[in-house]
């Protein structure tokens, strides 16, 4: 549950934020309980736990589907996103950022607890979470290498219930938007890294989901087509009608993008704050050493261009 | 309702823009069915005799006996082989992950990924059978078209079933079409597909009655070669659809818990 919905894009922290899990929890618990009616959140996750079996070589590889979870990726994990707001999910590689996308991305199941996107439950009504997600992993995979940038974005629209017109209407948008109007009439296999980003955003964001699910967006693009990307999703974010949550290991795109950074390490989150007061909190003077301070370590997971 | 046919369309849109894109397959393909209807021709010139016309059950010699048999092999492939294909496509492009975000069932992706590549090979059994008639005597003048429609389409479903349990099983075990490998090869024995099964031994004749191809090739004969009316296959479509009615919800709560156990897993986009 938000703590305050007035906050859309601030950067000051609302002093009560660090109450938030645990009052997620006592929401999560009347819902259930009482059958209690209380204003959705964009995301809200509860006591989310994910393990993966181990991975096996060899013949017994044969068998890793039926081997029983037991390496832990998530661990009882509850806070929420707000209307409108940007979350960025920071941690180094291996604390869970994918795994809780692609739990709310209805991709993984959750070994226990809740994850829900606009009031969704992801497990038990995926397909009503999905009408309010829009998901970008981040690689340059995902379309059909064979189709044109707009027979591909059309075919994904259509798929989500847009009529062709209404589909045709928001390509137009975000090609103007997004600089994309070369790019549609070509095949995909043709088109640069940074142009696929580029189609995959407007593809999550086509059928105007309430929020945004981004796993490392800018991985695979190079420093100019990076900082452009991100001027394109600030601009998006600015409309505030859709809610982010991202994964990053760049602090300078967490810092341009991110209301409020949720620090993961070992599936756990340490912080959930804005920016300003990681920093006030931890007594440092840049994200990164805060990043450090709250980890416990230097941590090998952050990007080259969070050091610069 | 409208919904669902609105997506089977959109995936068979997807996969005939995909094909278009690729220059030339349809005339190299009109050539391979020439080559392989010209082959079996020859084969069956080599063979043929008084004894073996009196022991197929239909008239047309064994060029036609053969070439049905040939195509129906298609046809078991395509609906073996497509659920699979379109499986490993999807996993290998990364676009089965954004597939599964959209809002659309699961049961209108397996269906909706059929659908061009059935078409495709309906296509291509006509050529054959085109070839043949125009080159190399094949009977078309006893055919009962509705019948050979009805007898496909039944075929269709029931060897679907067992296409959708294999993309289930390559799903969770990432490599392997057990369905295609156990029906293919009992099929090629005891399938009545270049052969009669009377000239079986019992034991493997009783294997051959078990078998729904066996029922959907003898219906398919007899619809093209052997004059029937369109009630004299519906013991044999009856029986087809009774395979179906087992095999196609079996495959679909097979794939559903296979997707179910790799995202719990974490494997989905594995290969």
């Amino acid at each position: 549950m938000p703590l305050s919905r007035s906050g859309h894009g601030t950067s000051s922290g609302h002093p009560l934020t660090f109450l938030e899990p645990q009052i997620s929890q006592v929401v999560s618990l009347f819902r259930t309980r009482y059958n209690f009616a209380v204003p959705d959140s964009a995301v809200s996750i509860e006591s989310l736990v994910k393990f993966f079996p181990p991975a096996r070589g060899g013949w017994r590889g044969f068998l890793q589907p039926f081997e029983r979870p037991s390496i832990p990726a998530l661990e009882d994990l509850s806070f929420s996103v707000r209307e409108g707001e940007a979350v960025a999910l920071l941690g180094a590689n291996g604390a869970g950022k994918s795994t809780l996308l692609r739990i709310l991305a209805t991709l993984l199941l959750p070994t226990s607890g809740r994850a829900r996107i606009a009031g969704h439950d992801a497990v038990e009504s995926p397909r009503e979470a999905r009408q309010n997600l829009g998901y970008h992993a981040g690689s340059d995979l995902g379309f059909y290498a064979r189709l044109t940038g707009r027979e591909n974005l059309l075919f994904f629209g259509r798929l989500n219930r847009l009529s062709v017109a209404t589909a045709r209407d928001r390509i137009a948008q975000f090609s103007a938007r997004f600089e994309l109007s070369e790019a549609l009439d070509r095949q995909v296999r043709t088109l640069s890294s940074g142009t696929i980003q580029r189609l995959s955003l407007s593809r999550a964001l086509l059928h105007a989901p309430r929020v945004l699910l981004l796993d490392e967006p800018t991985r695979s693009l190079d420093a100019i087509a990076a900082r452009s990307f991100r001027h394109f999703l600030k601009s998006e974010l600015q409309r505030g009608t859709t809610s982010l949550l991202f994964a990053s290991h760049s602090l300078p795109e967490i810092e341009l993008l991110a209301d409020r950074i949720a620090v993961l390490s070992e599936g756990r989150l340490l912080a959930l704050d804005t920016p300003s007061s990681l920093k006030q909190k931890t007594s440092s003077t840049s994200l990164e050493e805060a990043f450090v301070r709250l980890t416990g370590h230097r941590h090998e997971g952050l990007a080259p261009e969070a050091h610069q | 309702m409208i919904s669902v046919l609105r997506e089977l369309w959109l995936f068979f849109l997807r996969d005939l823009y995909i094909a278009k894109s690729y220059r030339s397959p349809v005339v190299m393909e009109i050539v391979q069915a020439l080559f392989g209807t010209a082959m079996f021709y020859y084969v069956a010139r080599f063979v043929d005799s008084p004894e073996l016309r009196q022991a197929l059950p239909q008239s047309g010699g064994y060029f036609a006996f053969a070439l049905v048999g040939f195509v129906f092999l298609d046809y078991l492939n395509a609906a073996l082989d497509t659920f699979d294909r379109s499986l490993e496509e999807a996993r290998d492009t990364g676009t089965l992950e954004h597939l599964l975000v959209t809002q659309t069932s699961l049961p209108a992706m397996l269906a909706g990924s059929a659908l061009y590549p059935f078409a495709a090979t309906t296509l291509r059994i006509a050529v054959y059978l085109a070839w043949g008639a125009l080159l190399f005597g094949f009977p078309l003048r006893t055919a009962n078209w509705l019948a050979v429609l009805l007898v496909l389409l039944v075929s269709l479903l029931a060897f679907s079933g067992l296409g959708i349990l294999s993309a289930g099983y390559l799903l969770l075990f990432k490599r392997g079409n057990p369905a295609k490998w156990l029906l293919l090869g009992i099929s090629s024995v005891a399938g009545g597909m270049l052969f009669p099964t009377s000239i079986l031994p019992d034991w493997l004749q009783l294997f051959a009655r078990l078998n729904p191809i066996t029922y959907a090739l003898d219906a398919l004969r007899a619809s093209l070669l052997g004059s029937v009316h369109l009630r004299d296959v519906l013991h044999h479509v009856s029986i087809l659809l009774l395979f179906a009615a087992v095999l196609l919800p079996l495959g679909m709560l097979a794939f559903a818990a296979a997707l179910r156990r790799t995202k719990s897993t974490g494997t989905l986009a594995h290969r």
